[in-house]
């Protein structure tokens, strides 16, 4: 068992975890309004038979956890069927040892959907590999389009600061262009965890 | 005599939550060398970058050498550098 009733119910509340936010809760919100949920997945979530458990390992510094909770708590707070209860990473060491990325990485988020005995049902980290790669992929034409920003694997700190500034903006830009893709892969993969719980 | 100036650059990930090991050790470059260092440059990056670098070298990656450098051997490096 991963983690048991008592423990879990001294998880943070998904609001409630916005309330402690020292940074980024702007970001975390726009992020959370412009998550679209389709009226398919909605209905995959609403016709759960109870709701499910979900253990949130999170740090508001994180990018991966601005981008990829506010899927969660809306999924959550739309379907009325995901109990989601938050951890900090560097307060909760060992649920974090429970779920290192590839065994050596502290990846966050992670969720953890949990069912009504505190049996995992599955286990989702950082973002899916989907995303990770059609960024890489992006990130490569960017550079190929700009040979002003050299090589996407020479340090960044040999760029002109006006270079570098102009590479920041065309990888924010680039992010933002495939949100709604990486928002659409996230909910496919928690909808296909989520929907393991039994009848 | 002329005077060189010798700059240390440190790229963090931003995202990454890598601020107190950047400020930790700039910190300890500041300490060690004060003005012999005509700058310690921070940049916010992203990516799980964590690079140091002096005058264009690079003295150790996240990505090429694994985890976070130990200050004292930032320290050596730099040290060496600027008796060279």
């Amino acid at each position: 068992m991963t983690i048991d009733r008592a423990r879990f119910d001294q998880g943070l509340t998904y609001e409630a975890y916005k309330d402690q936010m020292t940074r980024n809760r702007d970001r975390l919100e726009e992020n959370e309004r412009r998550v679209d949920l389709s009226k398919e997945d909605l209905a995959a979530f609403r016709a759960l038979p109870r709701a499910v458990k979900v253990m949130v390992l999170a740090e508001d510094w994180c990018g991966d956890v601005i981008a990829n909770l506010p899927v969660l708590g809306r999924l959550a707070r739309d379907s009325g069927k995901l109990d989601v209860r938050i951890f900090l990473r560097d307060q909760n060491d060992d649920l974090m040892q429970r779920y290192l990325n590839k065994g050596q990485f502290k990846s966050i988020p992670v969720f953890v959907f949990l069912d009504d005995g505190f049996h995992e049902l599955g286990h989702w980290i950082e973002r899916p590999a989907s995303v990770t790669e059609v960024r890489a992929k992006r990130r490569k034409d960017i550079f190929a389009a700009h040979p002003e920003f050299g090589s996407p694997d020479a340090p960044v700190d040999q760029l002109a600061e006006d270079v570098r500034v102009r590479l920041q903006a065309e990888l924010a830009k680039m992010r933002d262009e495939t949100a709604k893709f990486a928002n659409a892969e996230v909910v496919r993969e928690l909808r296909e965890i989520a929907t393991r719980v039994a009848a | 005599m002329t005077a060189i100036a010798h700059k240390v650059k440190i790229t963090y990930c931003a995202e990454c939550g890598y601020e107190p090991q950047t400020l930790d050790l700039a910190q300890a470059l500041m300490l060690e060398f004060g003005a012999r260092l005509s700058c310690i440059e921070l940049i916010p990056w992203e990516g799980g970058t964590f690079d140091v670098s002096f005058d264009g070298d690079l003295l150790h990656s996240m990505k090429r050498d694994g985890g976070f450098p130990k200050p004292a051997t930032i320290k050596d490096a730099v040290r060496a550098r600027l008796s060279a």
